[in-house]
């Protein structure tokens, strides 16, 4: 009898004991609080009462401490972060696993969120909806595991490129160009009629130009080349990297380039950075009639000019040696990433779920991006019809939604449904985005990154920084004419292949 | 309160302890922010990993230092940064103190103080403002000085920002713009504390204006010339980086890359800290063998020097 | 003010005025133009319209930077740094400086190498950083007050000066009974007044620029007004790290000029209120020759 008694009684505290372990276990029903870092650009600043931040914590649940960075400064602040595991906030926005990150991730600062799939119901769900599997999974590092949770979007969209003076087009007579050829001849006509004129200028600098451009013949290099090692290309059908700086394309390309500045049709101001004040002059009073940008700025240059007729007007990418190409873009972007000590958080789960659900989940998705129904926008007839302060606004719908109310910035919305982004833009745009998606292949993917740990890493650096250095001086050089192409081109790959630019190649393709 | 060892009369630290505990604090602060972080520079010898603790994992010895010996690129960049200070220390040296001479000569007081306060703003104009102004007024296609050269020269225009031989010269002489005015201040301080005795006494003795400048105040204000001197010379290394990275263009990257360019882009491109720790170690060993080298030899010349 | 009015003189002060003249234009021009440039109409300056007269005025420059987020909050935090920062930072130079140049003081040789070598190595960020962190300064107001409160190059300036005081009013005042700490407030501060005033502005121009201290030891509500600034003008310029970045979004460079007018406003009218300093300290009882 007095056994059994005990038993029960050891029961019965057994049992409260873990009927308090799993209350504890509940989370409390007050709001979860964690600190984040935000990027902020100067056109957007951050705002702690823009609709979109408030809605999104009152619908999680969530209050939310934002550190706003500015941009320019924010690697710095995060690499710092990261590096000395102090101060670091409990999430980070606007990251990816490239570069430092990737043996930062390696060697233990960041949370290998890919280990806690079951959390993040909502991020698998859009992944699934877009058919990304592939290019997620191809976030993974050397050890087989991801570390963020990338921004999503279904389809690339189209959203600079080559922006001509359609009234100009229409003046001389003359048909949209298809081709490269055709914007030869396109721009010898606008100097022939404007002799004083450089027609083909570029925004910010000759990189711009090169990667929205270059892709036609089939490579991608420079600064901002697709795949970040500035001199290597990826080759599409084969799969592979290959010396994309000393390759017959390239020579090809250049070859192209060389003539239109030695023609005078190419702005010869392009070694310097032009910036956007400069350009939009010398679109607007018709110093120049051409320029690879984007689309968004077209309406500036558009309201400060002067001459009657004045049209700008963007076109689909023109087809080179290698088709017709655009810079390639990822269908994954920089998203979210936990630096390790959160995971030392007793409520980790929560807050993983929390941060799912405030970016990933379908309402919340369109709350980033179109903000909340009833206040930015209506639905009428299944479309989206946005309110009339801000389709009247004069710096345009998307322009507006995101300096007044924080929707479609970079940072935060992680969920890109190009249908949904284009109505927030004029017809024109979706005409154009339409048109080059018919084209099919334009948007080439990117290609992958290799597989490298820290020390495989810096090899790959001490050899990357000679070779874009040399790469960046020749390509001047031809571009200008200072060295010829038909007599140097000999020394150049010499000189390439003495800094070890098969070694680098060898070095990607054997790590993807 | 350090009361010495023992209030002896005479005792040395008894008389002057009141200095020696003023410099208590400061030294304290000295020793930490200054020196504590120094050990931070062990970096050099060791293998930086990401994430893996900020003072390395394994000794590697001189690899760092080997790497960047043998390359030329840095060497090039080194031969860079010293012709380029040195074009500017002898440009950029003389003129501050030549303006506040000058400006000493005003006497129209309103005047003066007016110049005075103008001649400084330029160090507040952030360097990408002041580049992208210079780049307007050098435009070859819009800017001022071309189209002079054009429409009144009948000469070709130039794309100045862009060629190699013309980054040296406006490097210096945007610096010029910049510091001339601030860099002045302390030479007018050092002015207003020469005695009027002395320009009396010169005056009398028949002295013109431009001799009692050569006798009365460049003697005067010497000590603080040979302060400023020493330390530029110091500086040779570390040039305005974000200068010349505004300045710089891949047409011109053979005489405007620096030693800290050249670590920017490195380092950018695989965040080695420990090879930037490096190249640091050896402009750091570089500077103070600079420093002891013109404080002597300021010594034996003047008899002053700064320790 | 006794001039000879000798022909010599005459050319010289021509000479002088001319100088002056130019610089005066040279400095004031492109500032001038910044000016114009922040109050015209975006498309007055599109068209080239505007040089030194503005077209077209528009103060929405200003208006937008007023209504930056956190704006006046920004201002108010440089303002605090930079008078707190410098009077710590004179007050601990000013304690190191005076027994620095007594020379033939013991230890005194040695402390100025300490110093000197500090100019030339520093651990570098990380090692900074942990340190900072490590005493808890981090996030705190304190960060950016502290750890550079001591520019070696100001303390040499300084150190300079006062060894330019004769020795002959110390050993006068020390026969008269007076200690070093009363030497040091009664006759070398006074004395002192135009070095003070130089090391204490280029110490308040340093704290009043500073934006990478800030940035990596604050939290955002305390930013210094800089950090914003800087954001505006070089987070959207086309070149180095920012570029990339900055390529779709840009900033109208009449927003840039109003930055850059509005961040230098204050400091700039700071040195004609220091201007009354830059005269000879008063000489009590000035011992003779």
């Amino acid at each position: 009898m007095k056994k059994t008694l005990l038993v029960a009684l050891l029961v019965l505290v057994f049992l409260s004991f873990s009927l308090f372990a799993a209350g504890v276990k509940e989370t409390s029903s007050g709001p979860i609080a964690f600190s984040v870092f935000y990027s902020d650009n100067a056109t957007l600043p951050f705002k702690g009462d823009w609709l979109t931040v408030t809605e999104v914590q009152k619908r999680v649940n969530a209050k939310v401490e934002f550190e706003i960075i500015p941009i320019v400064d924010y690697q710095t602040k995060v690499s710092l972060a990261l590096n000395t595991g102090t101060n670091a906030p409990d999430v980070i926005l606007y990251q990816s696993t490239k570069g430092e990150n990737a043996a930062l991730s390696l060697n233990g600062a960041v949370v290998p969120i890919s280990d806690y799939e079951a959390w993040t119901p909502n991020f698998n769900a859009r992944v699934k909806e877009f058919g990304l599997e592939d290019d997620v999974a191809s976030l993974k590092l050397k050890d087989g595991k991801r570390y963020f949770l990338p921004a999503l979007f279904d389809v690339p969209f189209y959203d600079g490129g080559l922006i001509l003076r359609e009234d100009l087009l229409k003046k001389y007579n003359l048909s949209a160009p298809k081709t490269f050829e055709d914007l030869y001849q396109v721009l010898k006509v606008f100097k022939q009629h404007n002799p004083t004129s450089y027609p083909l200028t570029i925004l910010a600098g000759p990189r711009v130009l090169y990667r929205m451009t270059m892709p036609s013949w089939g490579i991608s290099l420079g600064k901002n080349g697709a795949s970040g090692s500035n001199t290597l290309s990826w080759d599409y059908a084969n799969k592979r990297y290959f010396a994309g700086a000393i390759s017959e394309q390239y020579k090809s390309y250049i070859t192209y380039m060389h003539k239109l500045y030695a023609e005078g049709l190419l702005d010869p101001e392009m070694a310097e950075p032009i910036d956007g004040d400069r350009w939009t002059q010398k679109l607007a009073t018709g110093k120049a009639m051409a320029s690879y940008a984007y689309y968004d700025q077209l309406g500036g240059v558009t309201a400060n000019s002067t001459i009657d007729g004045f049209k700008l007007q963007m076109y689909p990418a023109l087809a080179g040696p290698e088709g017709a190409h655009h810079q390639p873009k990822s269908k994954t972007g920089s998203g979210i990433l936990f630096p390790i000590k959160t995971a030392k958080r007793a409520d980790f789960e929560q807050l993983v779920r929390t941060v799912d659900e405030m970016f990933f989940s379908e309402e919340n998705a369109k709350l980033w991006c179109l903000g909340v129904e009833g206040t930015t926008y209506t639905t009428q007839n299944g479309k989206v019809v946005f309110v009339d302060e801000i389709r009247n606004s004069s710096e345009g719908i998307y322009k507006s939604l995101q300096v007044k109310y924080g929707c479609g910035s970079d940072v935060t919305q992680m969920v890109w449904v190009n249908a949904r982004e284009m109505t927030k833009y004029d017809e024109n745009y979706a005409r154009i985005n339409a048109e080059v998606e018919a084209m099919g292949d334009v948007i080439q993917a990117i290609p992958p990154t290799p597989k490298f740990d820290d020390r495989m890493a810096e090899e790959a650096g001490t050899l990357q920084t000679p070779l874009f250095d040399a790469f960046e001086r020749w390509n001047s050089a031809f571009l200008t004419g200072s060295k010829s192409i038909e007599k140097d081109w000999d020394a150049y790959v010499k000189e390439m292949k003495n800094l070890g630019i098969e070694k680098f190649t060898e070095l990607y393709n054997a790590n993807l | 309160m350090k009361q010495g060892k023992q209030l002896q009369k005479g005792s040395y630290v008894a008389r002057y302890w009141q200095l020696y505990a003023m410099m208590v604090l400061p030294l304290l602060y000295f020793l930490v922010f200054k020196y504590v972080p120094m050990l931070g520079s062990v970096l050099a010898f060791r293998r930086y990993r990401p994430g893996m603790g900020p003072f390395g994992t394994e000794w590697v010895g001189l690899t760092y230092f080997s790497r960047f010996w043998s390359d030329p690129a840095f060497w090039r960049a080194f031969r860079n940064t010293l012709v380029l200070s040195l074009l500017n220390l002898v440009v950029n040296f003389p003129i501050p103190i030549l303006f506040a001479i000058l400006l000493n000569e005003v006497h129209i007081l309103p005047f003066k103080k007016v110049v005075q306060t103008v001649s400084y703003m330029p160090r507040f104009i952030s360097t990408v403002v002041v580049i992208a102004i210079l780049g307007e007024l050098l435009s070859p296609s819009s800017g001022i000085i071309n189209i002079l050269r054009q429409q009144v020269f009948s000469k070709e225009a130039l794309y100045f920002m862009n060629e190699a031989r013309f980054f040296r010269v406006i490097y210096i002489l945007v610096d010029t713009w910049q510091y001339t005015g601030w860099t002045a201040i302390i030479y007018l301080a050092a002015i207003t504390a020469i005695p009027a005795e002395l320009y009396e006494a010169a005056t009398i003795d028949g002295a013109s204006r431009t001799q009692q400048i050569f006798y009365v105040t460049i003697p005067s204000i010497m000590p603080t010339i040979m302060v400023m001197l020493i330390i530029s010379v110091g500086r040779l290394l570390s040039l305005g980086f974000e200068k010349v990275l505004l300045l710089y263009t891949p047409d011109n990257s053979m005489v405007s890359d620096i030693i800290d360019t050249l670590v920017y882009r490195t380092g950018l491109a695989n965040q080695n800290y420990s090879y930037a720790t490096a190249i640091g170690l050896f402009s750091g060993i570089i500077g103070v063998i600079l420093v002891s080298s013109s404080n002597a030899l300021s010594k034996k010349l003047t008899g002053e020097g700064i320790y | 003010m006794k001039t000879y009015r000798t022909p010599s003189s005459l050319f010289f002060s021509f000479v002088v005025y001319l100088v002056m003249v130019l610089s005066l234009a040279v400095c004031l021009i492109p500032f001038l133009y910044m000016l114009s440039l922040s109050i015209s109409s975006p498309k007055a300056i599109i068209n080239n319209e505007v040089f030194l007269i503005p077209k077209g005025l528009n103060l929405q420059s200003y208006i937008q930077i007023f209504t930056y987020p956190n704006f006046f909050k920004a201002y108010g935090n440089t303002f605090f740094y930079t008078f707190a920062g410098t009077a710590i930072s004179l007050m601990l130079m000013i304690l190191f400086a005076y027994p620095l140049s007594k020379t033939r003081l013991k230890g005194v040789k040695f402390v100025m190498r300490l110093v000197i070598f500090s100019m030339f190595f520093s651990g570098g960020l990380i090692p900074n950083y942990l340190l900072v962190s490590y005493l808890g300064l981090t996030n705190t107001r304190l960060a950016m007050l502290i750890p550079f409160a001591i520019n070696q190059f100001n303390l040499i300036l300084l150190i300079n000066f006062f060894k330019s005081i004769p020795l002959d009013l110390e050993e006068a005042a020390i026969i008269d009974g007076l200690d070093y700490k009363g030497i040091l407030v009664l006759i070398i501060l006074p004395l002192s007044t135009a070095a003070l005033a130089t090391v204490g502005l280029y110490t308040a121009v340093f704290f009043w620029n500073d934006w990478f201290h800030g940035l990596i030891y604050l939290k955002s509500s305390q930013f210094p007004v800089m950090l914003f600034l800087r954001n505006i003008v070089t987070g959207t310029s086309m070149v180095g790290d920012a570029a990339g970045s900055g390529d779709k979004s840009t900033i109208a460079i009449s927003i840039k000029s109003a930055v850059i007018i509005t961040s230098t406003l204050p400091i700039i009218i700071l040195y004609p209120f220091l201007q009354r300093y830059f005269v000879k300290g008063v000489m009590i009882g000035a011992v003779k020759g």
